[in-house]
């Protein structure tokens, strides 16, 4: 269910501000299963009774955006000119194909040929501004004609499982939060709980600053996808997390000193379940909890995450035992500080 | 009839890295075979067919494209199960991070181009290009599961699927050279029909991309007197100077070199103009870094013609070409074969 739902979600494309298609299939799974609303931003905030009612607000988060492009401009010789929507290394996405706009148009980032290149371009990455996507148009007016300014770009990749229980797939930053929440309220709950899932999160965490607004919870967990750099040749305490080891439960990354009891909660609960957990070890990225721990009055708030590796790359690479561990904690963590 | 897009979306699909091109070879045999008297696959795996033997005092004509595309080689697999490789031909490192992979091995194993990730790449490491040495491929495994499937030698190539774009274009990776077998295969179609006078024979190469090696062993075996390469060059894009690029769609480059049979150049663009198909010029000073080198030092030596389709991102794994300049690259060479077929004594006025 889990990797099915993850499957579906993936495959769809939801640049940051371009969520809707994502959104439409996350609704289509909540009819009739809770009680929702889109708020003017395009977040869905959901709301499912439990058996009882909990001492502290709860708020459980995930983004439905995921990394992207947007066409700025077209040349004329049909090429266009792109942005990056969201914290992407422009080496990731040379040489590969994209679709771009509402109506699905198959494009590539190309490059001049490397005969063509001097011995230092060879070994500078093409910034950002210079890169360039060719639908095959002849000119920038027959361009136009296809594709217009503002269209979004998504990287065309599938998902696929390989190796020793690993998914590679575009998006699963976050669309595997989205799955959990889910996969959530498909169960029964233990106590009220509201669920967003929240828009622009690659943008600056804006659509979940309004979302917890909105819900004004006591207590927030975050559903994400993290960094993990477990790779040879990168050091020990480098490598932030590792793939296989459980999800990543953060004490402080560059947008949020997280709530230390439920810092410590959360390991509580993965030991005395058999789940297991790891710390992420380096001060590094960010995610919804920068925002909702400021919402308002102030948020109590935890980020449980799944390992990524290539994240924000048309192949992240994560572990299926990470996944279905995260899918476990997120639950019985959201029971117990339901009244911390 | 051979469609030269269909023909080429099968070509692009097999896979055929330089040294390992089995595949592919098995595949254009195959292809060849209804056009030919004889094929025959040489010892280092390059496709050599006979299509027609010359009446006397005819010449004999090789057409040649390469069958190999680029790709990487595992050298070593380490303690975490990670593969280390090598390029196998020119790849462009720029565009390896985060890539889809296949390694051949035991049986197709996919995998990922490892990279850091850029939340913790700062500003300066995102414009560098890793080395190929900084590199590894990720294929989930731990040591003793890689070793089982995976050995040093196995090739790698980029995950890469074939798409039709605007204005009927072609997305397809090897289309260096493909795009020139599928032409050489639907030329054979042309020259069948035709049952010129003058021998006829198809080589697809192998390991043009490490140095036109299948060229110098088949190009002796062949013993023709005229040697024509097909190969892919430059079309042009805004970021590529424009005096070392040709168009797309614009027909194909003839190429005119000294270390090229400038008759033969000629005759190309008189028949071009003649039969109304769109060209272009290709100037090149010295050799032409294609076959047409290393035929026309093969053996005793024969006269040499090059035309070249052009494409967009060559050694990339989106190469993108335009089909119509495959079908003309293959009726001006199918007709420069069957105007010889009808001159007596050898070369002919043009040659």
């Amino acid at each position: 269910m889990l990797f099915d739902t993850l499957k579906d979600l993936c495959m769809i494309d939801g640049p940051s501000g371009f969520e809707q298609e994502v959104a439409r299939e996350i609704c289509r799974r909540l009819d009739g299963k809770c009680q929702y609303t889109i708020d003017n931003l395009g977040n869905i905030l959901a709301f499912k009774k439990g058996k009882e009612t909990p001492k502290n607000k709860l708020m459980i988060s995930a983004h439905m955006d995921e990394v992207g492009m947007i066409v700025t401009g077209a040349l004329p010789d049909g090429m266009l000119r792109i942005g990056m929507v969201g914290g992407i290394d422009p080496r990731v996405v040379l040489g590969r194909p994209v679709t771009v706009g509402p109506k699905k148009i198959k494009g590539v980032l190309g490059t001049k040929a490397m005969h063509m290149q001097t011995k230092e371009e060879r070994s500078t990455a093409v910034p950002a501004d210079k890169l360039y996507i060719d639908i095959g148009a002849k000119d920038k007016e027959d361009a136009l004609s296809i594709v217009s300014l503002g269209d979004p770009v998504s990287f065309c990749a599938s998902y696929q499982e390989f190796g020793e229980g690993f998914i590679c797939s575009k998006a699963i930053d976050d669309r595997f939060g989205c799955a959990v929440l889910l996969t959530m309220i498909e169960s029964e709950l233990s106590y009220d709980t509201h669920f967003a899932f929240c828009v622009q999160e690659e943008v600056g965490l804006r659509g979940a600053r309004a979302a917890a607004f909105t819900i004004a919870p006591d207590v927030a967990i975050v559903v994400e996808t993290t960094t993990a750099a477990d790779i040879s040749g990168v050091e020990e305490h480098k490598q932030v997390c590792k793939l296989g080891d459980g999800p990543a439960v953060s004490f402080m990354d560059n947008a949020t000193v997280y709530d230390r009891e439920l810092y410590a909660l959360a390991f509580d609960v993965a030991r005395k379940n058999g789940i297991p957990c790891q710390t992420k070890t380096l001060v590094a990225g960010g995610n919804d909890a920068g925002a909702i721990h400021v919402s308002r009055g102030g948020v109590r708030t935890i980020a449980v995450s799944i390992p990524g590796r290539y994240l924000h790359s048309p192949s992240t690479v994560a572990s299926k035992r990470d996944m279905e561990a995260a899918a476990r904690l997120v639950p019985l963590l959201a029971a117990e500080a339901a009244n911390l | 009839m051979i469609d030269v897009t269909q023909t080429l979306l099968t070509l692009s699909a097999c896979t055929g890295v330089a040294g390992a091109e089995q595949p592919v070879a098995q595949l254009v045999s195959g292809m060849l075979a209804p056009c030919a008297q004889s094929v025959f696959i040489d010892p280092l795996g390059s496709v050599l067919a006979t299509l027609c033997e010359p009446q006397s005092g005819y010449p004999t004509i090789l057409l040649d494209a390469h069958m190999d595309e680029i790709g990487m080689i595992v050298t070593y697999i380490d303690d975490n199960g990670f593969l280390k490789v090598g390029s196998c031909g020119g790849v462009d490192r720029r565009l390896l991070l985060a890539q889809r992979v296949t390694v051949h091995g035991k049986e197709p194993v996919f995998g990922v181009v490892a990279a850091h990730s850029p939340h913790l790449s700062t500003g300066e490491e995102r414009k560098k290009v890793p080395e190929m040495d900084d590199l590894l491929i990720d294929i989930g495994c731990s040591r003793e599961r890689a070793m089982e499937l995976v050995r040093p030698g196995d090739r790698v190539t980029i995950e890469s699927q074939a798409f039709s774009m605007q204005n009927g274009r072609v997305c397809a990776k090897a289309s260096d050279d493909r795009a020139g077998v599928a032409a050489v295969l639907r030329a054979a179609e042309l020259i069948k029909e035709a049952a010129p006078a003058c021998g006829v024979k198809a080589l697809l190469s192998v390991q043009e991309e490490t140095g036109e090696r299948g060229a110098k062993a088949a190009g002796f075996t062949a013993d023709c007197d005229i040697a024509l390469a097909v190969d892919v060059s430059f079309a042009l894009t805004s970021d590529a100077p424009e005096h070392k690029c040709g168009k797309l769609g614009e027909g194909p480059m003839i190429g005119i070199a000294p270390t090229l049979t400038k008759s033969i150049s000629d005759e190309f663009i008189r028949l071009a103009k003649e039969l109304k198909i769109p060209y272009q010029i290709e100037v090149m000073a010295g050799e032409t870094s294609t076959n047409a080198d290393a035929l026309g030092v093969a053996g005793k030596g024969a006269k040499t013609g090059l035309l070249s389709i052009p494409l967009r991102y060559m050694h990339t794994p989106v190469e993108v070409t335009q089909p119509q300049d495959i079908e003309h690259t293959a009726r001006l060479l199918a007709e420069f074969v069957i105007r010889m077929g009808k001159q007596k004594e050898g070369c002919t006025h043009a040659v």
